[in-house]
């Protein structure tokens, strides 16, 4: 097995001592030392609390931390000789660590857990991330009870949101994951999943490993559960609050989310090509938990980021649009601030028109990610203003409709998937 | 007594747990007896032991199996006489084995004589021989034991209409500890049986001997002090016997019972040994080692007693309800097998009658610090009967051979004291001594090498225990020293093969010796030991610089 | 005299129909290798635009933006470029070699010049497009940064940034070819120096407070200066 090769020796020992588990989580970090252990100590409680007899393993894939997260991770394993919880355990409960990279890459994290829980055999195996400082642990038998008890393969986050949070996963991601491949997963990318063993092996197997990229393999394995007949579910996991320490860059949250569902488009296509409409997902506890409440942004300069990209990049945009929709977007474009309204037909063929180009590679395929992203502020701006004083079900039902927007024109991308125009 | 210049022979015993009853049976009458059980000492003596532990065999209306004492001064006739006591006595001392004697202090069946007085008359000489109470409600912090039979502690005697303490069944009343008249006649009787030649006394129920109100009436400082009087009397007059206390404790609330070498010679450790069966399901060392770890010193004259079964069901007492319950799901799934905070199951069947988990827990016994205690039929892996009632399925008849009776008896089948196991897994044809003798792969042969392993040096019996904490948890190794020497005892407790790296560096430069084959494996260098072991197996080494 | 002239005359005819009779086998060597030569060229070409074809190399020059480049100069497709480029050279080394054949000794002494200096061609050659679509790559590159940057004028940027690569690479082609190589490389030198000069003075004198502000954020505290202008885009 190739991908064995990434795991140090010292990290071989450690799994030997662990030996075969029934629940494995991962979780990846760098420089977290900070939320880490609170992270880790949830974790812990909630295996304590729902999984107190079965055999469990917490694995640390560290990208090269210099603050001393690894040793907050191993030093929290219950043990005869650990003593981190004041409580009483039945069973040993290992916490080990190791260093994939000297820096940080979702891909190799990802990659370690995997090879990680196909060499324990683990029965289920989540992967839950210190960024979110919220974690509960709750969490951990939401996610992990419907495979490790209920036979599902994947389980996939719902989380309370504000509503203007995750706007490109409300107006982009989500809508097209489900209108491609007929699932209405509401988080098809995110840094909490769950899964079982059989999935895991497979797409450790089938996926495309690049040594140490950029790729972040979440959303291929997202679509990977979606698209190749594994039981699906989601679990409302309440509130989730992230550290800060991910990067909130948009060009770079664009190239792992929009550019990895867009990569997994060519390979899947059999699966997505031939679905109409969408179904639900089974979802235990709130499938939509939305909040309210003021927050500070910059919606003028959502605009402008628009109007300029526009128009500084018409050249680029020529070459991956129609010249319809490039006249359409310079229109919206032109219009102030009181009437700009990039409409969801429109904003649905942009991404559509995208997507055809990303496969053709009109040109180089990070560009084409980074184009996108000034039109994508012009459509974040949109949805700021159009529910601006809307309740969380009006937001609800707009995002339904965008969704069943994309459902509608994706004979539009499927005739510029097949026309090759 | 056997003449010993070893005053601490016991920390170097091998115990062997037996019921008179269920041994042997000479006269065809369907129950063991002495003369039986006489009979059988060269089986004994083959195997390997040197202490028998005889359970109640005195004169008694046998409604909790002896335990219910109606005559400390004799022999029950079923079991023989008091000659036939002596006569295998003076066999047992001249193959070196010693002899320990039940000795049930904390109470008396109904039936005794001095119970019979007592309750005749509030005026009567013996009335306070007992604890007697007009009304139920004293002692309301007291516990009861037999859960699942009786209601109260105090039990309503029509015929002096009052009521008197029990701890145990309700025909079992208390002895009144705070009479000396009681403690003089208990040393009396125990005098009586020393001046004959027993080895030592297991004191049953010794945590109840007083009660005081507001109490658990458990471990109080008054039962201490009996103690060490009975102590002191044992030291001057009959120097080199045994007290082992039968205290179903904590750790921590047993270590007083051994004072400072003053009270008990030895105690069981109770809170062990459910923990062994429950780390071998869980193949996890951790509950083995925290209870130990949680395990006080004890003064060096003093010894724990291990074992794994015994007469009783295996208590769940001195465990979480968290371990409760999981060792009920893993080891009685069958309700019917549970019984007053415990499974009532013999070794093999608890085990599965699975021979390398059955050889990893006797490893562990004889490895582990303290004294074992083997108990009858277990050398063989004999079965059990739950549908016999009570625990009394764990007291059936020792299995001898294939034939008539399994060899136990040569009377009618339908006389025997209770049936034998028919069926065709541990049935009396598919287990027996005569079997199993006959081949050097039995389970019997392999007890028999274990036992002479663990005899062939003290250091098991006297050495400190060392845990080595190695990351792999599944591996269970200590290093066991004494006088500058070292065993080191590695036990595998999991189903599957396992890898594990022992820090040994402070050892660096000595050969481990495997003991049972005596083979060398490399020696212990710079770098951490790697060593493989099997589903359930385990090693014992020599560590010689050479 | 007219016998000595004609006499010349008829030995200068002479010595030319001698010549012309010893060129004439040359000559039409010359013309035997040029048409083979061409014929050979015709088959590498087309042998090449097969395999290139069949190996998409126009799909791998897509993705680098080379075909929107050519599109824009208004030349063929990469795999076209490069089967008539391998066809144009080797024709060329036929002729030169048919023209070596005639055996004219100061025409000989340049087709060896000509043979010396065509690795340096092809690497100039080679320099010229893979440089040009560097500088189109990079300046595509630096215009979308900059737009997602909401930076001031990212055409401007986009643009210089051409303009720099192309000057660059066409330095390294002068020097190549060994063309004024000492003029290119000064006044690349001086260009180069002086833009580098203009921006560290432009940076240092307004950008201080921002690069002091950037390198606490990024070397003392550890931690990536946090955008509050947008929402979470998770």
């Amino acid at each position: 097995m190739a991908e064995e090769s990434i795991l140090s020796d010292d990290f071989i020992r450690q799994l030997m001592n662990v030996g075969e588990v029934d629940i494995l989580i991962g979780v990846p970090t760098h420089n977290d030392a900070r939320t880490v252990g609170a992270a880790i100590h949830a974790i812990q409680a909630g295996i304590l609390k729902s999984f107190p007899r079965e055999r469990a393993a917490i694995i640390n894939t560290d990208g090269g931390s210099n603050d001393g997260t690894p040793d907050i991770v191993m030093g929290a394993s219950i043990s005869d000789v650990h003593r981190s919880f004041n409580g009483y355990t039945l069973r040993t409960l290992h916490s080990i660590s190791t260093q994939y990279s000297r820096t940080p890459s979702s891909e190799l994290a990802l990659r370690t857990i995997l090879s990680a829980a196909d060499l324990l055999r683990a029965k289920a195996c989540a992967v839950i991330s210190p960024e979110s400082t919220t974690v509960d642990p709750g969490w951990v038998e939401s996610l992990l009870r419907p495979v490790y008890r209920e036979n599902v393969d994947f389980v996939s986050p719902v989380y309370r949101r504000h509503k203007f949070e995750g706007v490109l996963l409300t107006n982009l991601i989500y809508p097209m994951t489900r209108a491609l491949y007929g699932i209405r997963l509401r988080e098809p990318y995110t840094t909490e999943i769950a899964f079982s063993n059989r999935l895991g092996c497979e797409f450790l197997l089938q996926h495309r490993w690049s040594q140490g990229s950029d790729e972040d393999p979440r959303m291929d394995l997202t679509i990977n559960a979606i698209s190749n007949g594994f039981r699906v579910q989601q679990a409302y996991l309440g509130e989730r609050t992230q550290s800060g320490s991910q990067s909130r860059d948009l060009v770079t949250a664009m190239r792992q989310t929009v550019g990895g569902l867009f990569s997994c488009l060519e390979p899947s296509f059999p699966a997505w090509s031939g679905v109409v409409g969408s179904e639900s997902v089974l979802t235990r506890g709130s499938e939509f938990d939305v909040t309210d409440g003021p927050l500070r942004v910059n919606r003028k300069q959502l605009k402008q980021m628009f109007s300029q990209g526009v128009s500084e990049l018409g050249s680029v945009l020529q070459v991956i649009l129609t010249a319809e929709t490039l006249v359409e977007l310079q229109s919206v474009a032109s219009a102030d601030e009181a009437t700009f309204r990039l409409s969801g037909e429109l904003w649905v063929k942009t991404v559509y028109e995208f997507a055809a180009s990303y496969q053709k590679s009109v040109m180089n395929r990070n560009h084409i990610l980074q184009a996108l992203v000034p039109l994508y502020r012009g459509r974040m701006f949109t949805f700021l203003t159009q529910n601006r004083v809307a309740s969380s079900a009006e937001v609800a039902n707009d995002i339904e409709n965008l969704c069943l927007e994309f459902e509608r024109m994706k004979p539009y991308l499927l005739e510029r998937w097949d026309g090759r125009k | 007594m056997l003449e010993s210049h070893d005053p601490l022979w016991y920390k170097n015993a091998v115990i062997y747990q037996v019921h008179v009853r269920a041994f042997f049976d000479s006269n065809g009458d369907g129950v063991g007896d002495f003369q039986g059980l006489a009979q059988k000492l060269d089986y004994l003596s083959d195997l390997g032991i040197n202490a028998i532990w005889l359970m109640p065999f005195f004169p008694s209306p046998l409604r909790d199996d002896g335990y219910d004492i109606a005559d400390y001064w004799s022999v029950h006739p079923l079991y023989g006489t008091l000659d036939d006591f002596k006569t295998f006595l003076a066999a047992a001392h001249e193959r070196k084995i010693r002899v320990i004697v039940e000795m049930v202090l904390n109470h008396t069946s109904d039936q005794h004589i001095w119970f019979q007085e007592s309750r005749s008359s509030r005026d009567n000489a013996r009335r306070d021989w007992y604890v007697w109470s007009d009304t139920d409600t004293r002692y309301q912090s007291a516990r009861i034991i037999f859960i699942d039979t009786e209601l109260s502690n105090w039990a309503w005697d029509p015929v002096s209409k009052e009521y008197y303490w029990h701890r145990f069944f309700s025909h079992q009343p208390d002895l009144n500890y705070d009479n000396p008249a009681v403690r003089q006649q208990l040393w009396e009787v125990m005098k009586f049986w020393l001046d004959l030649g027993v080895d030592g006394f297991r004191l049953d129920a010794v945590p109840y001997l007083i009660e005081r109100e507001g109490t658990s009436c458990e471990n109080l400082p008054e039962t201490h002090a009996i103690i060490k009087e009975l102590r002191r009397k044992l030291d001057e007059q009959y120097p080199g016997r045994m007290l082992l206390a039968e205290a179903n404790q904590w750790p921590a609330d047993l270590r007083p019972y051994f004072g400072t070498g003053d009270e008990f010679h030895m105690a069981f450790h109770f809170p062990l040994m459910p923990r062994m069966f429950m780390a071998l399901r869980l193949e996890d060392r951790k509950p083995i080692t925290e209870i130990l770890q949680q395990t006080p010193e004890i003064p060096k004259s003093c010894q724990w007693a291990l074992f794994l079964r015994n007469h009783d069901e295996l208590t769940l007492e001195m465990v979480t309800d968290m371990e409760r319950d999981y060792m009920y799901d893993e080891y009685a799934h069958d309700k019917t097998m549970r019984l007053n905070l415990g499974i009532r199951r013999r070794l093999s069947p608890l085990l599965e009658h699975d021979r390398r988990r059955i050889e990893l827990m006797n490893g562990m016994l004889m490895s582990l610090p303290g004294t074992p205690i083997i108990y009858y039929g277990d050398e063989i892996g004999m079965g059990d009967n739950v549908k016999l009632g009570d625990r009394n399925g764990v007291r059936t008849p020792m299995q001898w051979s294939g034939g008539w009776n399994a060899g136990f008896s040569t009377g009618d089948p339908e006389n025997l004291y209770f049936p034998l196991l028919q069926n065709p897994v541990y049935g009396y044809q598919a287990v027996n001594v005569l079997s199993q003798k006959r081949s050097p792969h039995s389970l019997l042969s392999w007890m028999q090498h274990l036992i002479r392993v663990r005899r062939s040096t003290p250091l098991l019996g006297s050495g400190l225990i060392e845990f080595l904490y190695p990351a792999n948890h599944r591996i269970l190794a200590y290093v066991r020293q004494l006088d500058g020497q070292t065993i080191l005892v590695v036990n595998n407790l999991s189903s599957a093969a396992q890898a594990v790296e022992l820090d040994l560096r402070r050892f660096k430069g000595n050969v481990p010796i495997e003991m049972f084959g005596g083979n060398l494996f490399p020696r212990i260098g710079d770098s951490l030991y790697l060593l493989t072991l099997a589903p359930y197996q385990f090693f014992w080494f020599r560590l010689r610089r050479i | 005299m007219r016998d000595i002239i004609v006499g010349e005359l008829t030995q200068a005819a002479y010595e030319i129909f001698r010549g012309f009779a010893h060129l004439l086998p040359r000559l039409i060597v010359m013309i035997v290798i040029v048409f083979v030569g061409w014929l050979i060229a015709y088959i590498v070409r087309a042998v090449l635009r097969s395999i290139l074809k069949f190996a998409k190399f126009d799909r791998f020059f897509e993705r680098a933006g080379a075909s929107q480049m050519l599109n824009q100069a208004a030349l063929p497709s990469p795999t076209e470029l490069l089967s008539r480029f391998v066809f144009w050279v080797a024709w060329l080394g036929f002729i030169m070699l048919g023209i070596n054949a005639l055996g004219i000794g100061g025409l000989q002494e340049h087709v060896a010049r000509f043979f010396f200096f065509l690795p340096r061609l092809v690497v100039a050659s080679f320099l010229i497009f893979f440089g040009l679509l560097l500088a189109s790559f990079l300046s595509r590159a630096a215009l979308l940064a900059a737009v997602n940057a909401n930076l001031p004028s990212p055409r401007v940027i986009s643009v210089s940034t051409r303009i720099l690569i192309s000057v660059f690479v066409l330095s390294m082609v002068f020097e190549e070819l060994g063309l004024a190589q000492q003029t290119m490389l000064v006044a690349f030198a001086i260009a180069f120096g002086a833009v580098m000069l203009g921006l560290a003075i432009s940076f240092g004198m307004g950008g201080r407070e921002i690069a002091q502000r950037f390198l606490e954020d990024r070397l003392v505290r550890g931690r990536r200066p946090v955008k509050e202008d947008e929402p979470s885009p998770f």
